[in-house]
């Protein structure tokens, strides 16, 4: 419905990606002409960097790559978590590789993973080799904007390649911190490492968007740190237990997440005779639609907002979650009946999932439904409630949930509301979804 | 006084081909031109059967001496002759045939009914089902008027009607020997009347008194409606047995209903239209008195326990663990 919603391209890459990229690689190269600088800065971190491959076991074929670079003379390296996640959540199909631009090459072992900043640590079969160090600024957060950065990676698995950016700071009304970097990243160039011309780690190279120029992220250096300090206090990663850190992630992320918009609190929106609530948060994205131009004219007018936060998680390349959207349409019939009003308002009137749904990822979804009044201190109209949740399969406690609203006071004019929550827990889910109703009102 | 006896020549089904009258003490049935009946089933000897009057007056059929014998509805008759009483079938090679006095009784004289006026009756059944499925179609239009939005389910629904009444109506021929068309269409207008009206029913009923069972199983009603209409055409084609006919017609609606419970089962996917009530009425249209709040989130909390029941148990089936993905 929105295609104007941010969609970014995720880096890693995949067989069938390759050919479809191919024009975005030589426009690439056509405008980074490397500088002296640049020159310098590959040759130290040529030892430095790897190309991460994921293999299917039994056919010893890359189904796979990213890249990701050393950390640590132990031989730790870092790449990101969307890079390894076939790995991660399926250790006994797929199998993990590094090639190193000399051509060295081994085993990865998995040892830590951080879902929400889309971060892995490995560790070598085969440690001693040199490392990057991470740049202090970056973790304090004191680089300037307009610092040049060199980008590394292996995309489209073409061989190493440095890419000469621009720091941008930080994605602003973003959940997530991500670094602006104005640098062409493209796929398979993931878990990479971007450096400051002194070669100090500045960012992971993370994603793309799509239909925009050169406007790329980055994971801020300061995770990968972080991530790097838990894995060598926690134990490791095993293959049994991936899935359960995943899901132990999950839900702290999807805790801190509820409350902070339960925090921030909502505000009014009007539309129409209703007021209908909308997240304070920053980092929910707004758009709105409208039918009043149609050709042929429409015979009932339909407003719509719809809000959808920019916190999508990736776990696995069938399943990312973690969105919240917000969405009110305001209808007003012009000249259909009431009967022919409620057929109307009966084409919008479906839950929307934000995404499909996968038999091997998510049970069914279940609803509930009913007219709803206010009790008598509420200024609001009775509603037709739709809740309908379903829960994750691989991770407990986990649940997509939408709940749809209908006003009922008016035949010929209503407002319908819907909040979405992907990989939500039922509790939290529960408390938005009354917030959310409690906020439906008439205005005043 | 001799009396007049008649042979009656039958078909496969018992209906009479031939009649033959016969007087005589003895009648004989063979393929040879010196019998009283002569029949042209090459399977019949030239003197096959013999119908005599026993002593004690009763009618008695003997085998002639033929090869191939002669036989009863039980079987094989004995040397001995078969006592006949106007009713048994009697079968010599591949022939079969009744024998008949001129006293046996036949029932009374059926009573003609004035035709009835079933084409008046049909034209109001048409009207009636092209009126609810014009309102129907009126009520649920949101867009610019268009004559093909009406009229093409309009024409499908009576082109529906007129075929299925059609089909049963040769049937009925096969069967009966007359078509009785009219009165196969006014059934298949009358099921069709009942179902459109049912299905508007559970449509505003589901809407009205928020039950999404109404509308998820809005079809075992459509299979009843169809198991009257087949009832009432067998009725039609022929009004014996009806008991039996009422109970292959329920076994038929049954096995319909499991049949579409299983397939409804076993491909419910995200899609699922069953996962509430899809259509929106006119809040005039509610029946029920409205929830709280409490009591619908208190729900709305319960169906946790069900999905985390429903995650362990499809878990069991295919579990998670197992890989299907295909990357290249």
């Amino acid at each position: 419905m929105h295609k104007r919603a941010l969609s970014f391209l995720i880096l890693a890459i995949c067989s069938e990606a390759t050919l479809a990229q191919s024009t975005s690689v030589s426009e690439a190269r056509e405008r980074a002409a490397p500088s002296r600088v640049a020159e310098n800065v590959y040759a130290g971190a040529r030892p430095r960097l790897l190309q991460v491959r994921t293999l299917v076991a039994v056919a010893g074929r890359q189904s796979s790559i990213g890249s990701g670079f050393l950390v640590s003379h132990d031989g730790l390296a870092i790449t990101n978590y969307h890079v390894v996640s076939q790995y991660a959540l399926e250790p006994r199909t797929y199998r993990l590789e590094y090639t190193a631009p000399d051509g060295f090459r081994g085993m990865l072992q998995l040892l830590a993973i951080d879902i929400a900043n889309d971060l892995a640590v490995v560790r070598l079969d085969k440690p001693g080799r040199p490392y990057f160090p991470f740049d202090l600024r970056a973790i304090r957060g004191s680089l300037p904007k307009g610092e040049r950065l060199y980008s590394m990676g292996n995309p489209l698995d073409l061989g190493f390649t440095i890419v000469e950016g621009i720091y941008n700071g930080l994605v602003e009304r973003s959940y997530t911190e991500r670094v602006h970097f104005s640098g062409a990243l493209n796929p398979g160039m993931s878990g990479g490492p971007t450096v400051t011309a002194g070669g100090h780690v500045v960012g992971i190279n993370v994603a793309r968007r799509l239909g925009a120029e050169l406007v790329s992220f980055l994971v801020p250096a300061r995770f990968a740190v972080a991530l790097i300090d838990r894995a060598a206090h926690v134990e490791a990663l095993t293959p049994a237990n991936a899935r359960a850190e995943i899901g132990r992630q999950l839900a702290d992320w999807q805790r801190d997440l509820y409350r902070t918009i339960d925090e921030r609190g909502f505000r009014s929106a009007v539309l129409g005779p209703y007021d209908a609530p909308e997240s304070v948060a920053p980092w929910f994205s707004c758009w709105a639609r409208t039918n009043t131009d149609d050709v042929p004219r429409a015979r009932a007018i339909i407003n719509s907002t719809n809000c959808n936060t920019d916190t999508r998680l990736y776990i696995a390349r069938d399943l990312s979650t973690g969105t919240i959207s917000i969405s009110h349409s305001y209808a007003r019939s012009l000249d259909l009946n009431s009967f022919q009003f409620a057929a109307f308002l009966s084409k919008q009137y479906q839950p929307s999932w934000l995404g499909g749904w996968s038999r091997k990822r998510q049970t069914r979804q279940r609803c509930h439904e009913d007219f709803v009044a206010a009790s008598k201190s509420q200024n609001r109209p009775p509603l037709r409630a739709v809740w309908c949740a379903r829960a994750y399969r691989e991770y407990e406690g986990i649940y997509d949930v939408s709940l749809l609203l209908v006003t009922q006071d008016r035949s010929n004019e209503a407002l319908m509301s819907k909040l979405t929550m992907q990989g939500v827990a039922y509790d939290n889910a529960l408390t938005l979804g009354r917030r959310f109703m409690d906020a439906i009102q008439w205005s005043k | 006084m001799e009396q007049v006896i008649w042979i009656e020549i039958l078909s496969r089904h018992h209906d009479v081909i031939e009649r033959h009258r016969c007087t005589g003490p003895e009648i004989r049935i063979g393929r040879g031109y010196d019998n009283d009946v002569v029949l042209d089933d090459p399977y019949v000897a030239p003197r096959h059967l013999r119908v005599f009057r026993a002593e004690n007056g009763s009618l008695v059929a003997e085998d002639a001496g033929s090869a191939n014998g002669l036989y009863t509805e039980r079987g094989i008759a004995g040397r001995e002759g078969i006592v006949l009483d106007g009713n048994s079938i009697l079968r010599i090679g591949r022939t079969q045939l009744r024998v008949r006095e001129s006293q046996h009784e036949v029932s009374p004289e059926r009573i003609s009914m004035p035709p009835t006026r079933v084409w008046p009756v049909a034209g109001i059944l048409i009207g009636a089902l092209l009126a609810i499925e014009v309102i129907s179609l009126w009520l649920g239009e949101t867009a610019e008027f268009k004559v093909s939005r009406y009229a093409i389910p309009l024409l499908t629904i009576l082109l529906v009607a007129l075929g299925w009444a059609a089909v049963w109506a040769v049937l009925c021929r096969i069967f009966a020997g007359r078509l009785r068309f009219a009165r196969h269409v006014i059934i298949a207008l009358g099921g069709l009347l009942g179902f459109s009206l049912y299905n508007e029913l559970a449509q505003y009923g589901a809407f009205a008194l928020s039950s999404r069972v109404i509308s998820a199983y809005s079809d075992m009603g459509m299979w009843f409606i169809l198991a009257l209409v087949c009832f009432y055409h067998l009725r039609i084609i022929s009004p014996a047995r009806l008991r039996l006919k009422a109970g292959v017609v329920a076994v038929l609606a049954a096995v319909a209903v499991v049949m579409q419970l299983l397939s409804q089962s076993e491909t419910r996917s995200d899609a699922d239209p069953q996962g509430f009530v899809r259509r929106l009425e006119p809040p005039a249209m509610r029946l029920l008195p409205p929830q709280n709040e409490d009591a619908f989130f208190a729900d709305a909390k319960r169906l946790e326990g069900r999905l985390d029941r429903a995650r362990m148990e499809e878990s069991l089936s295919d579990g998670p663990y197992r890989s299907s993905e295909d990357d290249d």
